[in-house]
C-alpha cells in the first residue's frame, strides 16, 4: 500500500512552507535519522514526503553583528570545520567532533539533530550552554529558546506544518568559557550514543564562575538545563567542596533511566564524576 | 513501497537515469535497481560504513541516504574508483599491504579512505583512525588499513 | 624436516591473491549472487521463547501476489540437524527459543517475502521457560527435549593423575567461579545461501560454509538428497571465525524453498537477524580449584563447568574438548579433573567461535596463575616460567610438544614490554584516579589440526599447463584468512615460479579434493603440507625430465624464476615452459599432474580423552599494559606485546594480520562486547548497542614471532589463526588487578561493570 502520494524537493523555504501547509507531510534532510526510522517503523510515512536538502539558503553559518546564525541544514561536518565557530563557540565544534562517524557527520544536520529531539542529542547540550534559540517557520515565524523547545523523548514544540530554519545565539563574550564532555560508555571517541553528556559554561573571573550554565544529556527525558545547580554555582569560587556539592546537586536534578547502554545508577555516578571534572577543568 | 520518481544523475562519471521509489535508500537503488554489488549492505543502520559512497565528493552511508536525493548530483561508488591504469594508488596499497582479509568492509574502507585523502591531505595517523571510525572491520584489527591510507598520504605528499 | 634457508616466497610478505578483486568491489559474496529466475527467501521466527504451536495458518501468505512458496515443518522430512541431531530446520510442534524457524517464504522480492511473513498467522500455547542452566537442572524444570528429560544432552568427565593426591601435596589451594558471557561473531558479511536444483534433481548450493565436504554429508539426510548429488560452491566469504562450521536451519530451509518452487532461491539474513539467529560463543560458568606447592610447583586443577547449551545443540556443546586441553596442559600440572554438564535452556545456542572454548578456559587458568603466584610470593613471570613445559615433553593428556616455544614466548613478551619492573612498580599503588597496570597471560592451542573426525586430512591436485602456469586444486577453503595465498607461496617456492603463475582453486566441491574444513587453525599446516608435497612431486618429475634431456643428474639442477638452472651456479639451462612442452609433445607424451592427500600424524583421543590429537601445538604470550579510570570504570589498552610460537613465518603480512585481528577480537571479548540476553531475548541486536572494537581504539601492538621450526609443519610452520584472540582477556584482567588490587571473575569488563566491581571489591 502506497502511503506516500506526493514527493517534492523544494528549493526555497517558501515552497516548503506551502507544501507543509497543504497536508500531512514528513520532512527529511540528511536522512540519518528519518531513513532508519521509516525502515523500522518508528516513524510513520505520510502522504506527502518533502526533501528539504535543496533549500540552500538554510545551510550556512554566519555572523550578523553579535548574533551567530546557523541554518538548519548546516551539516555536523560544516560545524566541525567552521573557522568562525572555532573562534566564537568552540564548545559547539567540540560536540560536533564527538558526533557519530565521518559519514554521518557529512549528512546529519543541526536542524535534524534538534528536531529529532533525543535526550542524548549531541548538539543540544552546547547549544543550551550558549543560550541558543531556534527559529521556527510555518505561516508565521516564531523564535523559541532552546530550553523551551524539547518536550520529551522524540517530542518538541514543533507543530505540524512547522519547520526549524535556524539556530542562533549571541556571540559569547571573550571571557566566556565552555566545556562539553560526552561519555559513550567506552573508548570510542564519537560512535557511541551518549550514556551521559555534560556541559558547563560561564564567565570565569579568578576562580569563580558567573552566568553559569550547566546542561546534561541522556540524563532526563529531554536535554536538561540543571538550573538549581546553576543557581548554586552562580558567583561562587570553585573550590573542591563547591565543585563536589555542585556535582551532587546536578545529579539530583537528573532523572536518568536504565537501558541497554547503562543503568540509572551508573548514569548518576557519571553525572557526578563528569560534572566535577568539567568544573575543575573550567577554572 | 511507494510511487516512483525518475531521477537523473552522474554515476561514476557517466549520466544515468533511474526510476526509484521515493522512499528507497541510495543503497537499495545501487544494489537492487542498478545491480551494482560492490557497495555492501552491512547493517542498514549507518553503523558499519560498508555502504559508503561519495555524493558530490562527500562520503555518506548509502543506507541512510534517500535515493531521490541523488538527483542532479554526482555519485561515485567503489566501481568508479579505478584509475586510468587500473587500481587507484590507494587500492594498490590496500593490496600490497594486506589491508584486506575477507574484504567485505573493503569497498567502504576504500571509499572513506579516498574521501579522507582528498578532503584532508594534512591528516595525521590519529586523524586517519578517527576518519575510519565509522567503518567496522572484524578481520584486520584496522592496523593495515590505517597503514595503507597513511602510505597513500605519503605518496601524495612526496608527489606534490 | 625441511627448512628452506634462503627462500623466494616463504617468509615474505606476498600480497594476498584475492585482494585485487576485493578492493574493486568485484568479489562476489553470497549477498551479491544473482541467478536467472531467482527468488528471495525469508524465515518466520518464533515470537515466544518456549511454546507449543497450536495453529499455523499460511493461507493468506500463499495468496499474496509474488509469493511462490510458503513452507512449514509439514512440508519437510523433519530430519534434525546438528551435533546433537536435535534441531529440525523447521519446527512443527514446539518452539524452544526466539530464533526458532517455523515457516519460510520464497517470493519475487525481499519486500514481498517480508510482507508474506507478516500474513502468516501463528497461535502459541506458552510453556514455562528456563534461562539459567542451574535452574534447568532442577527436578521441576521445564523439559525442552523429550529425549532428555533431565535437560542434559551431554556430560564429560576427564581425569589425569589423582586430584586428591595433588590436593594433599599442595600448600595453597584456591577456588573461584568464572562467568563467561554471550558474544557473537559479527562477520561483516551476514549469513545466507543460494540454492538451485537442476532438472535431474542435482542440487547446487552457494554456501559460506567453512566445511564444504562435511556439509554435503551432513545436510544430505536433512534435505533428502544423496550427497553425491550435492555440489557446494563457495562465493567469496565475508568472514567466518567458526560461525560457518556447522549447518544451521536456514541452509536446508533455503534448499527446501528451491525444491518447492523449482527456482533458485537466495536467503540472506538481515543484520538484526544475524544478531538474533546466528550462533554465539559458548557462555560458560567455570569453577576452578587450583593447587600449588610453596616452591611454586603446580599440583592440581579441578574444574567443574556448566554450559548453557541453549535450545538446540551445535558446536558450542563440544567446547569442553578444547577447554579440557587448556586445563590439563597449559603449564605443567600432574593432576587434573574436569567435569562438564551441558544443559538445555531457552536461550540462544552456541556454535564454534575462534578459540573454541579456549578464551573461556584461559581466562580462568591464567587468572589463577597470577593468584597462585601471589600466594607463594613469586612474580607472575617467574612463576609461569617455572611451570612452563619444554620441547619434548608429553602432557598427561597425551599431547606431545615436539616443539614448544612457551618459555621463549614468556621471556620475549616480558622483556619487550618491561613487564617485571612495571608490574612491581604499579603494584605499589599510584596517585590519582587513573591507574596503570600490566598483565601477562599465555595460551596453548592446537597448531596442526585436531583429529576430532576420522580424517583430519586435505587433498591437493596440481597441474601445469604448457605455459608453465600452475593450477592448484585444494580442498581447503579461503574464508579471508589468506590460506589461498599461503598455498600459492608453498607451490611457487617448490617450482621456482612467480606467484602470478599460480592459480588456486578452492571453491567447488565438485572438482576439489576432500578437506575436513577450516577450523582448529589447521589450514596453513595441513593444506600447506598437502600443497607443498604435491608441488614437490611435480618438482621431482620436472627435474628428472630435465636431467634426462640435459644428460645431467637431477641433483645438479634447480628450478628458479621459471627456468631450469644449475643448482650451484644458477646458470639457466632451459626455460620451464619449454621443458614442459618438450615433455608434452615427446614420443612418450606426458603432462605434469600430481596429487597428494596429507593426513597429519595425529591420533584421535581415546575414550578417556587422551591422545596426541594435533600434529603440532601453538603457544603464545601476551602482555597488556592498560590504564583504568577508577571513577568511570573505563579501561584503555595502551600497548599489547605479543610473542607467538608460529613454527615458521610463511607470510609476514598474513600472520601479522591474524595477530592484529585476533587481538582486536579478543579485546572486544574482554572489554566491549556483550550480547545481552534476558529471558531468552537478545536486547541489543544491532551494531549501535553491540560494540565491536573500532579503529580509534586499537592499542599499540608489538609482535614477535618465535620460530621453533616444527618438524611436521610445512617449512616448519604451525597454525596460528585462533591463537591471538585466546589469552588477551586473561592478560587484561591480570593487568586490571595490577592497577587496582581488585580481581574480576567475569567478563566483559565494561566501564559500568568495572566501576561496580571496584566499589564492591569485586
Amino acid at each position: 500500500m502506497d502511503v506516500v502520494e506526493r514527493y517534492e524537493a523544494p528549493e526555497t523555504l517558501q515552497e516548503a512552507i506551502e507544501l507543509l501547509a497543504s497536508g500531512d507531510a514528513l520532512v527529511f534532510a540528511g536522512g540519518t535519522d528519518v531513513m532508519p526510522q521509516i525502515r523500522t517503523g518508528s516513524r510513520q510515512l505520510r502522504p506527502i514526503l518533502i526533501n528539504i536538502s535543496r533549500i540552500t539558503d538554510l545551510r550556512g553559518i554566519s555572523r550578523d553583528g553579535t548574533r551567530l546564525r546557523i541554518g538548519a541544514l548546516t551539516t555536523v561536518t560544516d560545524i566541525l570545520e567552521s573557522a568562525l565557530l572555532k573562534e566564537t563557540a568552540p564548545v559547539l565544534v567540540a560536540a560536533a567532533d564527538r558526533f557519530a562517524s565521518g559519514q554521518v557527520r557529512n549528512a546529519a544536520t543541526v536542524g535534524g539533530n534538534l528536531g529529532n529531539a533525543s535526550p542524548a542529542a549531541d548538539l543540544a547540550i552546547p547549544l543550551l550552554l550558549l543560550d541558543a534559540e531556534v527559529e521556527l517557520f510555518s505561516r508565521k515565524r516564531r523564535v523559541v529558546p532552546l530550553t523551551d523547545f524539547f518536550l520529551g523523548p522524540g517530542r518538541s514544540v514543533l507543530e505540524p506544518g512547522e519547520i526549524l530554519t535556524h539556530v542562533q545565539f549571541e556571540v559569547p563574550r571573550n571571557d566566556f568559557t565552555a566545556r562539553f564532555v560526552k561519555f559513550g560508555g567506552g573508548t570510542r571517541p564519537a560512535m557511541d550514543i551518549s550514556v551521559v553528556s555534560v556541559g558547563v559554561a560561564g564567565v570565569v573571573a579568578g576562580r569563580a564562575l558567573s552566568r553559569v550554565r550547566v546542561a546534561l544529556g541522556a540524563a532526563a527525558p529531554t536535554p536538561l538545563r540543571a538550573t538549581k545547580t546553576e543557581a548554586f554555582l552562580e558567583g561562587k569560587g570553585l573550590d573542591r567542596e563547591t565543585i563536589a556539592a555542585a556535582a551532587a546537586m546536578a545529579e539530583t536534578e537528573a532523572s536518568p533511566i536504565s537501558d541497554v547502554r547503562g543503568s540509572a545508577w551508573y548514569r548518576r555516578e557519571l553525572i557526578r564524576t563528569l560534572t566535577r571534572r568539567v568544573l575543575a577543568d573550567v577554572v | 513501497m511507494s510511487f516512483e520518481k525518475e531521477i537523473h544523475f552522474v554515476l561514476n562519471g557517466s549520466p544515468r537515469t533511474v526510476a526509484v521509489p521515493v522512499t528507497m535508500s541510495a543503497l537499495d537503488m545501487i544494489r537492487d535497481r542498478l545491480k551494482m554489488t560492490g557497495t555492501k549492505s552491512g547493517c542498514e543502520e549507518g553503523e558499519c560504513g560498508a555502504c559508503t559512497i561519495l555524493v558530490d565528493g562527500v562520503s555518506v552511508n548509502a543506507c541512510l541516504s534517500f535515493a531521490v536525493e541523488c538527483d542532479g548530483r554526482s555519485v561515485v561508488t567503489i566501481e568508479g574508483i579505478r584509475a586510468a591504469e587500473g587500481l587507484s594508488p590507494l587500492q594498490k596499497l590496500f593490496v600490497e599491504e594486506w589491508a584486506v582479509q575477507c574484504g567485505f568492509c573493503t569497498p567502504g574502507m576504500v571509499m572513506q579512505g579516498t574521501y579522507l585523502l582528498s578532503h584532508n591531505p594534512d591528516m595525521s595517523v590519529a586523524d586517519i583512525k578517527r576518519g575510519i571510525e565509522g567503518n567496522l572491520c572484524r578481520c584486520t584489527g584496522y592496523k593495515k588499513v590505517i597503514d595503507a591510507i597513511a602510505s597513500a598520504l605519503d605518496q601524495t605528499r612526496s608527489r606534490s | 624436516m625441511t627448512v628452506i634457508e634462503k627462500t623466494t616466497w616463504i617468509g615474505k610478505p606476498v600480497p594476498k591473491l584475492d585482494a585485487p578483486k576485493k578492493v574493486t568491489g568485484e568479489a562476489r559474496y553470497v549477498q551479491d549472487i544473482e541467478l536467472p529466475g531467482m527468488l528471495h527467501g525469508k524465515i518466520l521466527r518464533s515470537s515466544r521463547v518456549h511454546a507449543r504451536i497450536v495453529r499455523l495458518d499460511t493461507s493468506a501468505a500463499e495468496k499474496l501476489e509474488g509469493v511462490h512458496a510458503v513452507i512449514t515443518a509439514a512440508d519437510t522430512p523433519g530430519v534434525p540437524l546438528g551435533h546433537g541431531k536435535d534441531n529440525p530446520p523447521l519446527k512443527g510442534d514446539k518452539v524452544r527459543s526466539l530464533r526458532d524457524e517455523i515457516a519460510a517464504v520464497a517470493a519475487e522480492t525481499e519486500e514481498i517475502a517480508e510482507e508474506a511473513l507478516r500474513l502468516i498467522e501463528v497461535e502459541y500455547e506458552d510453556l514455562p521457560a528456563v534461562f539459567d542452566p542451574s535452574a534447568a537442572l532442577l527436578d521441576d524444570a521445564p523439559i525442552l527435549h523429550e529425549e532428555h528429560p533431565d535437560n542434559i544432552p551431554f556430560a564429560y568427565d576427564y581425569e589425569q593423575g589423582d586430584v586428591a593426591r595433588g590436593e594433599a601435596d599442595s600448600d595453597v589451594v584456591l577456588e573461584n567461579t568464572f562467568t563467561l558471557h554471550f558474544v557473537t561473531h559479527c562477520c561483516m558479511g551476514v549469513s545466507g545461501a543460494v540454492a538451485e536444483f537442476d532438472a535431474e534433481g542435482n542440487l547446487t548450493v552457494h554456501s559460506q560454509t567453512q566445511m564444504p565436504f562435511l556439509y554435503k554429508k551432513e545436510i544430505a539426510p536433512v534435505i533428502g538428497v544423496p550427497p553425491e548429488k550435492i555440489r557446494v560452491l563457495q562465493p567469496t566469504i565475508g568472514g567466518g571465525f567458526g560461525s560457518k562450521l556447522d549447518i544451521y536451519p536456514f541452509e536446508p530451509i533455503c534448499i527446501f524453498l528451491a525444491r518447492e518452487t523449482g527456482r533458485p532461491v537466495k536467503l540472506v539474513f538481515t543484520r538484526e537477524e544475524e544478531f538474533v539467529a546466528s550462533p554465539t560463543r559458548q557462555p560458560v560458568e567455570l569453577t576452578l580449584r587450583s593447587g600449588v606447592k610453596k616452591d611454586g610447583t603446580l599440583t592440581f586443577r579441578e574444574v567443574r563447568t556448566i554450559h548453557d547449551n541453549g535450545a538446540y545443540t551445535s558446536w558450542g556443546a563440544t567446547t569442553p574438548f578444547v577447554i579440557m586441553q587448556t586445563i590439563s596442559s597449559l603449564y605443567r600440572v600432574p593432576h587434573c579433573s574436569y567435569r562438564t554438564t551441558v544443559v538445555y535452556t531457552n536461550n540462544p545456542y552456541s556454535g564454534s567461535f575462534r578459540g573454541f572454548g579456549n578464551l573461556q578456559a584461559t581466562f580462568a587458568v591464567e587468572s589463577h596463575m597470577d593468584r597462585l603466584a601471589e600466594a607463594v610470593e613469586m612474580d607472575p613471570l617467574g612463576f609461569r616460567l617455572k611451570n612452563a613445559q619444554k620441547p619434548g615433553e608429553t602432557t598427561p593428556q597425551g599431547m606431545v610438544f615436539r616443539t614448544c616455544g612457551l618459555g621463549e614466548c614468556l621471556e620475549t613478551a616480558a622483556e619487550k614490554s618491561g613487564f617485571v619492573a612495571k608490574h612491581a612498580r604499579y603494584a605499589k599503588g599510584q596517585d590519582g584516579p587513573v591507574k596503570r597496570g600490566v598483565g601477562i597471560a599465555s595460551l596453548l592451542h592446537v597448531g596442526g589440526g585436531a583429529k576430532i573426525y576420522r580424517s583430519d586430512g586435505c587433498g591437493t591436485m596440481l597441474k601445469m599447463d604448457d605455459y608453465g602456469h600452475v593450477t592448484v586444486l585444494t580442498g581447503a577453503s579461503e574464508i579471508g584468512q589468506g590460506s589461498e595465498t599461503v598455498i600459492a607461496q608453498f607451490v611457487a617456492e617448490e617450482l621456482g615460479l612467480p606467484i602470478s603463475s599460480i592459480r588456486v582453486v578452492n571453491d567447488d566441491s565438485e572438482i576439489t579434493p576432500w578437506d575436513v574444513g577450516v577450523h582448529a587453525s589447521r589450514t596453513t599446516f595441513i593444506a600447506g603440507n598437502s600443497a607443498q608435497r604435491a608441488a614437490r612431486k611435480a618438482r621431482k618429475k620436472l627435474l628428472e625430465a630435465a636431467a634426462t634431456k640435459l644428460g645431467l643428474d637431477a641433483s645438479e639442477l634447480d628450478l628458479r624464476e621459471a627456468n631450469v638452472t644449475r643448482a650451484d651456479t644458477g646458470e639457466v639451462l632451459v626455460g620451464l615452459a619449454r621443458l614442459i612442452l618438450s615433455l608434452h609433445f615427446a614420443d612418450k607424451s606426458d603432462v605434469v599432474m600430481t596429487t597428494e592427500y596429507y593426513e597429519p600424524p595425529s591420533v584421535a583421543q581415546d575414550k578417556a580423552f587422551k591422545g596426541d590429537v594435533s600434529a603440532s601445538y601453538a603457544f603464545g604470550t601476551q602482555v597488556v599494559e592498560l590504564e583504568v579510570d577508577t571513577e568511570t570504570g573505563v579501561i584503555r589498552i595502551l600497548r599489547v606485546t605479543a610473542a607467538h610460537d608460529v613454527g615458521r613465518v610463511i607470510n609476514l603480512f598474513g600472520i601479522q594480520g591474524q595477530i592484529e585481528g585476533g587481538v582486536a577480537m579478543g579485546m572486544g571479548y574482554a572489554l566491549t562486547e556483550h550480547l545481552l540476553v534476558e529471558d531468552g531475548v537478545v536486547q541489543n541486536p544491532c551494531f549501535r548497542d553491540y560494540k565491536i572494537v573500532t579503529a580509534p581504539e586499537i592499542p599499540e601492538l608489538d609482535m614477535h614471532f618465535i620460530e621453533t621450526e616444527d618438524p611436521e609443519g610445512p617449512s616448519g610452520a604451525k597454525g596460528v589463526g585462533e591463537a591471538p584472540s585466546i589469552c588477551i582477556a586473561a592478560a587484561i584482567v591480570n593487568a586490571l588487578y595490577n592497577a587496582t588490587g581488585t580481581r574480576f571473575y567475569s567478563l566483559p569488563l565494561t566501564p559500568e561493570r568495572v566501576l561496580r566491581g571496584l566499589k564492591n571489591g569485586a
